[in-house]
């Protein structure tokens, strides 16, 4: 038993290696693995038998990928063993090697398109198509149980394969997906039996009407979360009413807008187990008796630890919602427009809060409740309303964001949107906290220097990267010189993913960030004044990374075609909605997104994508397409 | 907007006429600055600041109404006779006329409100408290208060 935890130890201690190591081991290894028998295989030490037991306990894909690296044998037992698989990027590796390196699979995770995707920088017809990977899955992957998509392009066609060909699908997430139709989801509920989960978190889909709802099996279901709140039209009362009876081991129930407050009593009568609701429109008109059949109902909620929806929350029916708040440990206000100070009966009464998404409307009263109040607060979001535009009275400062700082003492994820802030502040909340592993500042108006002393914003970013050693993601905005690069470069040593949006100087920002960042895994820029000589004399550093985006920065095209040449594993794509007519060397390009890959060029790029590999005469592949 | 900064960015969301020609684009020159760095520009832009699309409908509809259009107001319309209703958003007409205009062109026939008559379809309303009404006698935003329900009746009921 010693000699086993000893190995465990060891296991845990192996230096973690980049992903790419691992595929590249693995891609090579292809041309001679399946020669190799079982018994030459086994450890002398070790059999097979007792490795596969200790990597069962290896949990994260990372330690997965570093324990592959260790040795032939240990490649082989880990492969063999992997059951959850993770794709960051859907085109750094292909379906069928995927397919084929993990026998054991049950559980996909793919991500598509780069995260400034979500802010329309990306064209429509870009790319990050699902059915090369549920083909390939379902032709050789047929135990597979769980699909979990991000920002990927998914067909019905892609949803009637996935109903027709894993038997014991159990679980169908997908998030700000786009590409199916009602009619794929219908699919889905009426073939797999044993459904769990079917979740479409802010996809875009083609709402056909809600008869999907009724397609589920008229024997009682598996389901136990059920998320279909980014679709517009009504479903059929009785259809919900009937699925929730028929559905015991339902525990998440997310509504769309169009589902009415009047008929919500009745739904949760028939789901009293529920741990996480999202309602649908909280402004409809009710009755006294109506209302007080609603608290009732939600009293009766004793599991309920997560509530959402609450599309256009009126502030004469937050009573409603008191019984529910002291058990609350996450709380979506994000379209509930409820101004001050209706918020505050509603926040003080949530004690053990962990996550708050709110809009700016709660202004900095509402934090400092939130900071008097919710001391188990681990996550903050606040959105823009866009009353700052209207000049209409909506206090939030960077004061709102201090207090939380101060009276939090767990807050450690942050997306704060404002319209100006100060060093100061920046200093304050990063000596409040530094146990922040994200924070995400959007100072909304571009260039904006500290508003007392007009300063740019490079010391209190400074005061961030310094403080926080545990820093994982961050966002920067506002008026900032190269300067605040350097500190971060020098500094954020366990960053990996960092957003820029007009800020910088020159090349030095770039510079500073590719050659100080050690843990930088994704890097989105826009708007920013440089490109080619940063870019190439770091070429190296992006084969350590998932990927890079710039957008309007100045990239020439020249730089582009020598940074493909010179680094055949990246695959650097060049984005032009307009492209000119011809392209000199030295024209800039609208959007460049390079990313690293061992499955070569895509096939199946659009004609506003260009990559080194594209011949004019070719057309696009549309076989990947489907 | 005054900044120290001196370079031109421009947005890449919208077609952009007038971007630096290469030899322009390392001198430092303020050029047309097409991001949005007025409240205005800020309104229109797709891509600032950054919010996912749902929020940013969301927050459309929610300045419209702060500005003081009324919020969506959707109430079924029934023809009499015709099992399947129709849904319509009463916050988008101004008055009973637009109203009966748009119900007229939704329901292929002449709606009014009002008088009896044997040729025309009448309009008739469930108010709040159950009661079905004849549209038309009370203002148009009392009415819009009221209203949960809209018919069409054949002409001789009334």
């Amino acid at each position: 038993m010693a000699s086993v935890s000893l190995l465990f130890v060891t296991l845990l201690s192996v230096t973690l290696y980049i992903n790419i190591k691992s595929f590249i081991l693995w891609d090579q290894s292809q041309t001679f693995l399946p020669s190799l028998s079982d018994s030459v295989l086994m450890d002398r030490r070790f059999p097979f038998k007792v490795l596969e037991h200790i990597f069962s306990f290896v949990d994260s894909n990372e330690d997965r990928n570093s324990v592959s690296l260790v040795c032939k044998s240990w490649f082989e037992t880990e492969r063999r063993t992997r059951k959850r698989v993770f794709v960051g990027n859907c085109y750094a590796v292909s379906p069928l090697k995927v397919a084929r390196r993990f026998p054991k699979m049950r559980s996909l995770t793919l991500k598509g398109k780069p995260h400034f995707a979500d802010y329309n920088l990306v064209p429509d017809g870009w790319g990050g198509y699902a059915w090369p990977w549920i083909e390939a899955m379902a032709a050789r992957r047929p135990l597979l149980e769980e699909i979990r998509l991000k920002r990927m392009v998914v067909t019905d066609e892609c949803l009637e394969k996935i109903a027709a060909s894993f038997r014991d699908f159990k679980s169908l997430v997908l998030t700000s997906c786009e590409g199916f139709s009602t009619d794929g989801i219908a699919a889905i509920a009426s073939t797999c039996r044993k459904l769990r989960n079917l979740e479409l978190r802010e996809c875009i889909v083609d709402d056909l009407g809600g008869d999907w709802l009724s397609y589920f099996p008229e024997t009682s279901t598996s389901l136990v979360s059920l998320d279909f709140s980014c679709l517009d039209s009504e479903v059929k009362l009785s259809d919900l009413e009937r699925l929730l009876s028929r559905s015991p081991n339902l525990k998440s129930l997310k509504l769309n807008r169009s589902v009415t407050l009047d008929v919500l009593e009745s739904l949760l009568r028939r789901a009293p187990q529920l741990v996480e609701l999202g309602t649908g429109s909280f402004s409809d008109e009710l009755d006294p008796e109506e209302i007080s059949k609603l608290t009732k109902a939600l009293s009766e909620l004793k599991q309920l630890k997560s509530l959402s929806g609450l599309w256009d929350l009126l502030p004469e029916y937050i009573p409603v919602l008191y019984s529910v708040c002291p058990r609350l440990t996450s709380l979506n206000l994000s379209y509930a427009t409820v101004q001050m100070p209706d918020l505050i009966d509603l926040l003080s009464r949530c004690s053990k809060l962990q996550k708050l998404w709110v809009m700016d409307l709660i202004e900095d009263k509402g934090l400092k409740t939130v900071a008097l109040c919710c001391k188990e607060l681990r996550e903050l979001r606040v959105f823009p309303s866009g009353a700052d535009l209207d000049e209409t009275d909506v206090t939030l400062t960077e004061q709102g964001l201090v207090s939380v700082s101060e009276g939090c003492q767990k807050l450690e994820s942050v997306l704060y949107f404002c319209v100006q802030f100060t060093n100061a502040a920046l200093v304050s909340i990063a000596k409040n906290r530094p146990n922040f592993r994200c924070f995400r500042l959007c100072v909304m108006e571009p260039f904006a220097p500290d508003y007392r002393t007009q300063q740019p914003l490079d010391e209190g970013f400074k005061a961030i990267v310094e403080r926080c050693k545990d820093l994982r993601r961050l966002s920067v905005s506002g008026l900032l010189t190269d300067k605040a690069f350097e500190y971060i470069g020098v500094h954020a040593k366990k960053l990996r993913m960092l957003s820029i949006a007009f800020a910088g100087d020159s090349d030095l920002m770039l510079h500073h960030l590719l050659s100080g960042c050690e843990s930088l895994k994704k890097l989105e820029i826009r708007d920013c004044p440089f490109g080619d000589t940063a870019l190439l004399e770091n070429a190296a550093k992006l084969e350590t990374m998932r990927s890079l985006w710039m957008s309007s920065c100045f990239v020439s095209f020249g730089a582009c075609k020598q940074l493909s040449q010179k680094m055949p594993r990246l695959n650097v794509e060049v984005i032009d909605e307009h492209p000119p007519k011809t392209r000199p060397d030295s024209s800039p390009v609208e959007r460049i997104y390079i990313y690293r890959t061992v499955a070569g060029p895509r096939l199946d790029t659009p004609e506003f994508v260009w990559t080194i590999h594209k011949k004019p005469e070719v057309g696009v592949s549309r076989l990947a397409i489907r | 907007m005054e900044n120290s900064n001196s370079y031109s960015p421009y947005s890449s969301s919208s077609v952009d006429s007038t971007k630096p020609s290469p030899s322009e684009s390392s001198v430092n020159l303020s050029l047309s600055l097409t991001f949005p760095s007025t409240s205005s520009q800020r309104e229109t832009s797709q891509d600032w600041p950054p919010i996912k699309p749902r929020l940013r409908d969301t927050l459309k509809g929610l300045r419209l109404r702060q500005r003081g259009y009324h919020r969506a107001l959707f109430v079924k319309v029934y023809m009499e006779g015709v099992p399947i209703g129709r849904k319509l958003d009463l916050s988008t007409f101004s008055s009973y006329e637009s109203l009966l205009e748009n119900l007229s062109h939704m329901f292929d026939t002449s709606v009014i409100c009002g008088k009896r008559d044997i040729k025309h379809h009448v309009l008739t309303y469930q108010d709040k408290d159950g009661d079905w009404m004849m549209v038309g006698d009370i203002p148009w935003d009392m009415f819009l208060e009221t209203v949960r329900r809209l018919k069409i009746t054949r002409p001789e009921r009334c």
